[in-house]
């Protein structure tokens, strides 16, 4: 198990450095290794679509133009979690209004895997739609990225001790709002 | 009903952005190192640099803007004022000055005039006597004769 995770660190290395010497195709694999986690980061906190793949455009076009400040592979996974967090945040402000709507927008299905209820998922993703943005993006970075409180810190510049509290409120956020779902649903059919 | 954090990781699993977007994206890169190159063909490239990442970073932060231009125009604001309150200070000590300087004048030309008086009083005192003494001969001639 070695041996591909460091072929793949050195790959990306390979690639890093080609790419800050200009060479187009190894930014080209810089974008595809990385396009996943900064839609979804985008993807999960402004549960658009459209939004999300703009946003992760100009997070890409922001690390071209500033590549040759980038040092590692480890460093630019977090320079993109760090750039695309405080665009997230950037964003979440110009569209303030969108959370008033975002639980009647109902985000696209999620893909479940065969053992996880898809109603459930769906309603998670409703639920985390309507925390604040600080708490959101700490979730994300917890659940999406696996970040530990430590990580997170850093990226969000946060304090370890904030992060954690934050951690514990979203989750029961969370619970609640689960919980308030699901009355809505039974007094609609009872 | 409750979730586990597995449940959670499933639903914020990562997605995929879709086939064309590394497409779409280089498509946006190219377009930006384009525009940057014929940017740069009329400016000076290092001021170019510098000025759009100081413009970026302001406007991405509007709320230090608007702070940075509030304490610009209450600074400009309490400077006028102090440079207003200097000014008139100025003009009044001036203006003092030259009523002092006037007074003084004044009273020198005073000091002046009352020394020509004395003169004139003591040349007349002078001439006075005199004129007692020639007359006094006289008199006493004329006494001799009555």
């Amino acid at each position: 198990m070695e041996q591909p995770a460091a072929f793949e660190d050195d790959r990306l290395k390979m690639a890093l450095t080609r790419s800050v010497a200009g060479d187009t195709q190894a930014f080209t694999d810089l974008v595809r290794e990385h396009q996943g986690m900064v839609f979804s980061i985008a993807y999960h906190f402004l549960q658009d679509r459209s939004l999300a793949e703009d946003l992760a455009q100009e997070v890409f076009l922001e690390l071209f133009q500033s590549i040759d400040r980038i040092q590692s592979p480890e460093h630019l996974t977090y320079w993109l979690r760090k750039v695309t967090s405080n665009r997230c945040i950037d964003q979440g402000r110009k569209k303030h209004r969108r959370r008033e709507m975002a639980l009647e927008e109902a985000p696209e299905p999620a893909t479940a895997s065969a053992h996880v209820d898809p109603m459930l998922l769906e309603r998670l993703q409703q639920s985390l739609a309507v925390l604040p943005e600080k708490q959101r993006l700490v979730v994300i970075m917890r659940f999406q990225e696996g970040l530990g409180p430590a990580e997170i810190a850093e990226v969000l510049e946060m304090p370890v001790n904030t992060v954690k509290s934050t951690l514990h409120r979203s989750l029961a956020d969370l619970r609640k709002g689960l919980t308030r779902k699901i009355r809505e649903v039974r007094y609609a059919f009872f | 009903m409750h979730f586990s954090e597995d449940d959670l990781r499933e639903a914020l699993k990562r997605k995929d952005p879709g086939e064309g977007f590394t497409q779409r994206t280089l498509i946006r890169v190219n377009q930006a190192r384009v525009n940057q190159a014929s940017a740069e063909g009329t400016a000076h490239p290092a001021t170019k640099k510098v000025n759009g990442k100081f413009l970026t970073w302001w406007m991405q932060r509007p709320a230090w803007a608007m702070a940075v231009v509030a304490m610009l125009l209450l600074a400009f604001g309490i400077g006028g004022y102090q440079y207003s309150e200097y000014r008139h200070a100025e003009e009044m000590r001036i203006a003092r000055a030259k009523q002092q300087q006037l007074q003084q004048e004044a009273e020198r030309a005073r000091d002046q005039a009352i020394m020509a008086l004395e003169i004139a009083r003591a040349k007349m005192n002078h001439v006075l006597q005199h004129a007692q003494l020639q007359a006094e001969p006289n008199d006493k001639i004329r006494r001799e004769r009555l």
